[in-house]
């Protein structure tokens, strides 16, 4: 997920650079507008803000509405061989308002009439010739505000770099305004903003969810607490696990990582082959029974996807899971012996929460934290990862054992696979005649010419430095 | 087209089988003046020359210029199938796929038959200067045979000296050193024995053994060789064959790093 790096932060970007905008035929704006979608609501006072990225430090811009919080920018861009752009056109019901107009027309046909705040706040710049005319940027980039928690940005101030590099040393206990002291050092836009009352309630709230806390007198002390801090991030996990992973994500991390590779087609073939013999009563039950356990899995992960998520998404939760039910039969024996290797509904949720943490310790948490906190994770039982890694393991230990035999009895089919290209065939073909003619060459060799190859020629030089070449007789 | 009658194979198959050793394919020339053949060894330190002079044919024709590239094991197979004696009969059309050769035998009236496929053969052909040598030693071809086979079971190289006092073939191998030195000596009843030196200036110069044993081989064709040699120049042995043919070696001197 890109960050955004929009220009210097200005309310709202449209009205700044509309006047470049409608010059007719001018060299293209150096600093083209951009289109955001900004949440519904947002108070007038709502700032764009440059903050310190919990991450990386490096300072990256956020959504500042003092009602609703923090929000990040996700930017949305077509892949760059894919040149796109926008075509803003006018909107009918924002002509209507010309006056009024801040925002561009995709915006307010995006968002409805959500925003009627920023037009009041915007309502002064009358001036300039209106974007809402039509235009075009560039690049079609979309900055989405996504909400943010606001437990991510105090997370640097919370654990300063300092205080992980003194390990045994334990953090001390320091007030609300040692932190917020820290917070505003960071960065002069969060000083600013700190001075709102209503967003120290919220950072003492959220400080409160994930630090240790001891009275001290009147006054309340914090220190972060891993164990909070990772619980608040696995509840975030789970909560993002039920709504179902977006689909890009659920391919490449869930679906292609819990594939069983293609090995188990023939050997279910011989499993059916041999079953009659071998009294399949015990074993056909137990694939039933995991058939309808992972059956009713797939049903509940359906019902529980939310409305907002579209057909896509649910279908590969489906089909992976009609992936692993699959398998269940084809390894009876594994089946019986590690009964949680193929449970597939509990593994699909604990490989989608590990993904989920992944993402969020790559994206939200300050590296330093990492380390402690993957150590908790280990410990901790709550969402209990050994089954997970048992069936991870097993899988590579399988896709290990389709290479092996694919190198033993595939090799002849498989090369033949490889040569439907021409000219690779060709060329080999051309090699192989050059290597027969050599071979040949070498076989017609007499014995002693073999043997003057081996002389000792140093200190030599050729005869042609010697005689001057008079060019090949025919 | 080319037709050319040897009196006698063992000319050729001497011929042959001196060159054989050395490079695995070449290109016999020919050409109204006769049939000549430069080749080098794959290393590029050795070069052989042969002229073998339409005077040595009887008769000789060849109207036009002609390269047959052959490959000397397949000829040597066969000039195996002739008898030393046997009349040779070299035939070849205008832009031959084969060369024809025919072995007469005189005694009995056997006529066999031999065709070889040619080659295309690119070679590089080389222009040897005539060269005024600083030294020019003519001896028996058995006496340089026997003195290279002598010295290679000590040392891979040797060194050629050449002044007032003589010619000395020296060399220095692990297990000890030898030379051998050889004076003008003429011999008035067997001039074949005679050793002749021409010394013009001082020369000395080493020489890859292995090399020269090989060139010994054409022993069998001359009674006498001719050695050539000037400093920083190869080495040319010669072996001179009736009606003005010869046969020569040229051998690139070891410079650098001595032994």
């Amino acid at each position: 997920m890109a960050r955004t790096r929009s220009k210097p932060a200005i309310k709202d970007p449209v009205p700044a650079s509309t006047s470049a905008a409608t010059a007719a035929l001018p060299p293209s704006a150096l600093d083209p507008p951009k289109l955001f979608i900004l949440p519904t609501g947002a108070s007038p006072a709502a700032r764009i803000v440059t903050l310190p990225n919990p991450v990386t430090a490096s300072p990256t811009r956020y959504f500042f509405c003092p009602k609703t919080g923090f929000y990040e920018f996700t930017k949305i861009a077509a892949p760059k061989k894919v040149s796109r752009s926008w075509l803003l056109a006018p909107h009918k019901a924002a002509e209507d308002r010309l006056h009024k107009i801040t925002n561009s027309p995709e915006e307010v046909s995006q968002q409805g009439a959500g925003n009627s705040d920023k037009h009041d706040s915007a309502e002064n710049i009358i001036d300039t010739p209106l974007i809402s005319k039509g235009y075009i940027t560039k690049s079609a980039d979309l900055f989405v505000a996504t909400p943010l928690d606001l437990m991510f940005l105090i997370l640097p101030a919370l654990s300063p770099i300092s205080s992980v590099s003194k390990e045994s040393q334990k953090q001390l206990f320091l007030s609300l305004d040692d932190y917020l002291d820290a917070l505003s050092a960071s960065s002069p836009h969060l000083k600013q903003l700190l001075l709102n009352s209503k967003l120290q309630d919220k950072i003492s709230r959220r400080m409160a969810a994930i630090c240790d806390i001891v009275d001290a007198g009147d006054e309340k002390m914090y220190r972060l607490s891993q164990r909070k801090l990772l619980a608040a991030l696995l509840s975030k996990a789970e909560r993002m696990a039920k709504e179902g992973l977006p689909t890009s994500m659920e391919e490449k991390f869930v679906r292609s990582v819990l594939e069983i590779p293609i090995m188990s087609v023939r050997r279910e073939e011989s499993e059916l082959g041999s079953a009659p013999q071998t009294g399949p009563i015990p074993v056909g039950e137990g694939e039933e029974a995991t058939e309808d356990k992972s059956q009713s899995a797939t049903q509940s992960f359906g019902t529980a996807t939310p409305v907002t998520t579209t057909g896509d998404s649910q279908s590969p939760i489906t089909s992976s899971s009609t992936v692993s039910s699959l398998v269940t039969p084809t390894l009876p024996e594994v089946a019986l012996s590690k009964p949680p290797s193929t449970a597939p509904e509990g593994i699909l949720h604990l490989l989608r929460i590990r993904t989920i943490l992944t993402f969020i310790f790559s994206s939200y948490i300050p590296p330093h934290l990492h380390k402690q906190l993957q150590a908790l994770l280990q410990d901790t039982k709550s969402p209990d990862f050994a089954p997970l890694d048992a069936h991870l393991s097993h899988i590579a230990s399988m896709h290990s054992q389709v290479q092996a035999l694919r190198s033993l009895s595939d090799n002849i089919s498989r090369k033949r696979g490889f040569e439907g290209d021409d000219e690779a065939a060709e060329a080999r073909a051309e090699k192989k005649r050059m290597k027969e003619e050599e071979e040949k060459r070498k076989k017609n060799e007499s014995k002693a010419v073999k043997q003057l190859k081996k002389v000792d020629t140093t200190g030599m030089k050729k005869l042609s430095a010697f005689f001057v070449k008079v060019g090949s007789k025919k | 087209m080319l037709e050319a009658r040897l009196e006698q194979a063992n000319l050729l198959k001497k011929v042959v089988d001196a060159i054989k050793d050395l490079v695995q394919d070449c290109n016999f020339d020919c050409n109204d003046s006769g049939i000549a053949l430069q080749a080098m060894d794959n290393s590029h330190v050795a070069l052989v020359s042969m002229m073998l002079k339409s005077e040595s044919f009887s008769p000789f024709r060849c109207d036009r210029n002609i390269a047959l590239g052959i490959n000397l094991t397949s000829l040597t197979k066969v000039l195996r199938c002739a008898q030393n004696e046997d009349i040779l009969t070299l035939k070849a059309e205008d832009a031959p796929d084969v060369v024809n050769l025919v072995f007469e035998s005189a005694e009995s009236d056997r006529l066999s038959e031999y065709d070889i496929k040619l080659m295309d053969i690119d070679q590089e052909h080389l222009g040897i200067p005539e060269t005024e040598y600083g030294a020019v030693i003519k001896m028996p071809s058995a006496e340089f045979q026997r003195i290279c086979r002598d010295l290679i079971a000590l040392s891979e190289s040797v060194s050629i000296e050449c002044s007032k006092e003589g010619v000395k073939f020296a060399c220095q191998g692990d297990i000890g050193s030898g030379s051998v030195t050889l004076r003008s000596h003429t011999n008035v009843d067997k001039p074949e024995l005679n050793v002749e030196i021409d010394l013009t200036e001082p020369v000395a110069l080493t020489f890859s053994l292995k090399y020269l044993v090989n060139f010994c081989k054409a022993s069998g064709l001359s009674g006498q060789v001719k050695l050539c040699l000037s400093n920083e120049v190869p080495l040319l042995v010669e072996y001179a064959l009736s009606n003005n043919s010869y046969l020569r070696f040229y051998l690139a001197p070891k410079i650098g790093d001595e032994e």
